[in-house]
């Protein structure tokens, strides 16, 4: 009976995969890939990975959200929609010159599918290393598989992750923002946009705080905690205040990288006390896990905001300048 | 009772599937946003009836992320296009 | 079938009868102002009922208070939303008015 939902779900997320890529309009694409991460995060629970599926709710629906809707609007003015023949003209040159680049895509596309199909036939029986796993789990600290492969048996590929982050802030001040504009805001001044805010901003800190604690046990962590602590920096940004352009530049630095720099220094210490890098001693890896994740959920946090504050800055002088000339 | 909740959560996945002509038709942006408001909606109610169906409290957890989250895209919309000189498509 | 779950039902159907509702409207009311109420009206009733509904089935008091929640930051988020994109969608059209008259 339940194959109905997991048969729709599928339908659903590769149907809106498809169309959010072929849509005529920028506008469409970007609203049915809202859609596809919703039918998103319904497939990883159909699929038993709450985590993710905690993830892929707070990224789609609040993250990516947020930076599709700038972006869009930094392309909208490029074609004028009333002129309907300007736009066919502007479609139309652009699949002349996008063939190339389409191939690339398919044939790319074409092989990621048999990798992906290899993956799937040699999955080894018995679901690979759930029960290695599962029987080191009382030596890791916590008690959930999944913060304890992420934080501690994986632990190397968790610190690069935070480090991908914090290349992507880096490509942005590369791309022009280098908190050049530190204008102050103005706060808004629609008093029910304050209230919402003012509102929201302790709920979101609060729920990351679950989160993030929650992680020990059940589905949660630093991750979701970051996204939902970095949309607070994104709200109040939106709201006219934006902290992270005013803040002074050593305390923003400290932020960005105290979860990555953290890390690696516990590593390398318990490292030069004859273990293995990341290997943290049994009896305290429950409070150093939880201590590494706090840390790790701010960095994550002001990273993000800090990525939406330099784009939407970056956004805005383009239009003046445009608006001008 | 199962069979009753496969039953409403097909319905309002079907009501998402419906809802996404608004989608594609607009005609304007705060159109869309609104329907994608709706869709965040109809998926805390799925995921309430999923952590009834399979006795998975956790899930809830995932229903108030989206529940905390679905401001923040109608805030964005209203800020950052709020100074946008020109059409509303 | 025992009561509570009679309860349960009743109230699902009654929450799925208010999203059917909503999506129409959203679908079919000509403009966007007589959308966003057909939102609000699937956002306050049908969540509200369903919550209602599984806040019975679950009948765990940390669960409910759970479920409470989600449903009052809905309110809250859906109402201040409808007035936000309202306010929003009125400037635009006032925009597109002057450029239009210039």
């Amino acid at each position: 009976m339940s194959l109905i939902i997991d048969g729709l779900l599928a339908i659903l997320a590769i149907y809106l995969a498809l169309q959010s890529l072929l849509a005529p309009r920028l506008t469409q694409s970007v609203f049915l890939f809202f859609a596809f991460g919703l039918a998103l995060a319904l497939a990883w629970i159909r699929l038993a990975a709450v985590d993710v599926a905690i993830t892929e709710a707070a990224i789609a629906a609040g993250f990516l959200g947020v930076l599709f809707l700038d972006a869009l609007r930094d392309f909208a003015p490029r074609i004028p929609a009333k002129n309907e023949a300007v736009q066919k003209q502007y479609s139309k040159s652009q699949t002349k010159s996008l063939f190339l680049p389409r191939l690339t895509l398919w044939a790319g596309l074409g092989l990621f599918l048999l990798i992906a199909l290899e993956a799937v036939w040699k999955i080894p029986e018995g679901g690979g290393l759930t029960a290695a796993a599962g029987t080191l789990l009382p030596e890791s600290g916590v008690e959930n598989p999944v913060t304890a492969v992420l934080l501690n048996f994986r632990a190397y590929d968790t610190w690069l992750e935070m480090g991908v982050i914090l290349i992507g802030l880096l490509a942005v001040f590369a791309a022009g923002g280098k908190m050049a504009y530190r204008k102050p805001g103005v706060a808004s001044q629609d008093p029910l946009l304050r209230q919402v805010i003012l509102f929201f901003t302790p709920v979101l800190f609060l729920f990351g705080a679950f989160l993030l604690y929650i992680g020990k046990t059940g589905p949660g962590g630093a991750f979701q905690a970051g996204v939902l602590w970095g949309a607070i920096g994104i709200l109040l940004h939106l709201g006219g205040w934006p902290f992270i352009a005013l803040m002074p530049r050593w305390l923003g630095q400290l932020l960005l990288t105290v979860g990555l720099g953290f890390f690696l220094v516990l590593g390398f210490l318990f490292m030069a006390a004859g273990g293995a890098l990341f290997e943290y001693p049994p009896a305290y890896a429950g409070i150093l896990i939880l201590i590494i994740e706090t840390l790790a959920a701010i960095s994550i946090a002001a990273a993000l905001s800090a990525i939406f504050a330099l784009l939407n800055q970056i956004g805005e002088e383009a239009d003046e300048i445009e608006s001008t000339t | 009772m199962d069979v009753f909740f496969i039953i409403v959560i097909v319905f309002l996945l079907l009501n998402i599937v419906m809802g996404l002509f608004r989608v594609w038709r607009g005609p304007a942006v705060a159109d869309r946003l609104l329907t994608t408001q709706l869709f965040g909606t109809t998926g805390m109610a799925i995921l309430m009836v999923l952590a009834g169906y399979l006795g998975e409290l956790t899930l809830l957890n995932v229903a108030i992320t989206f529940n905390v989250l679905a401001i923040l895209l109608v805030i964005s919309l209203v800020k950052v296009w709020k100074n946008k000189k020109g059409e509303t498509k | 079938m025992t009561i509570v779950e009679l309860i349960t039902v009743i109230f699902l159907v009654v929450g799925c009868f208010f999203f059917l509702a909503g999506t129409l409207g959203v679908l079919r009311f000509p403009d966007l102002f007589s959308r966003l109420h057909a939102l609000t009206k699937a956002d306050n009733l049908g969540l509200g009922f369903i919550a209602a509904g599984m806040a019975l089935h679950i009948a765990s008091p940390w669960a409910a208070l759970k479920i409470l929640l989600i449903w009052l930051f809905t309110l809250l988020a859906s109402s201040s939303t409808c007035y936000l994109i309202a306010h929003f969608q009125k400037e635009q059209d006032q925009l597109k008015n002057r450029k239009e008259g210039e």
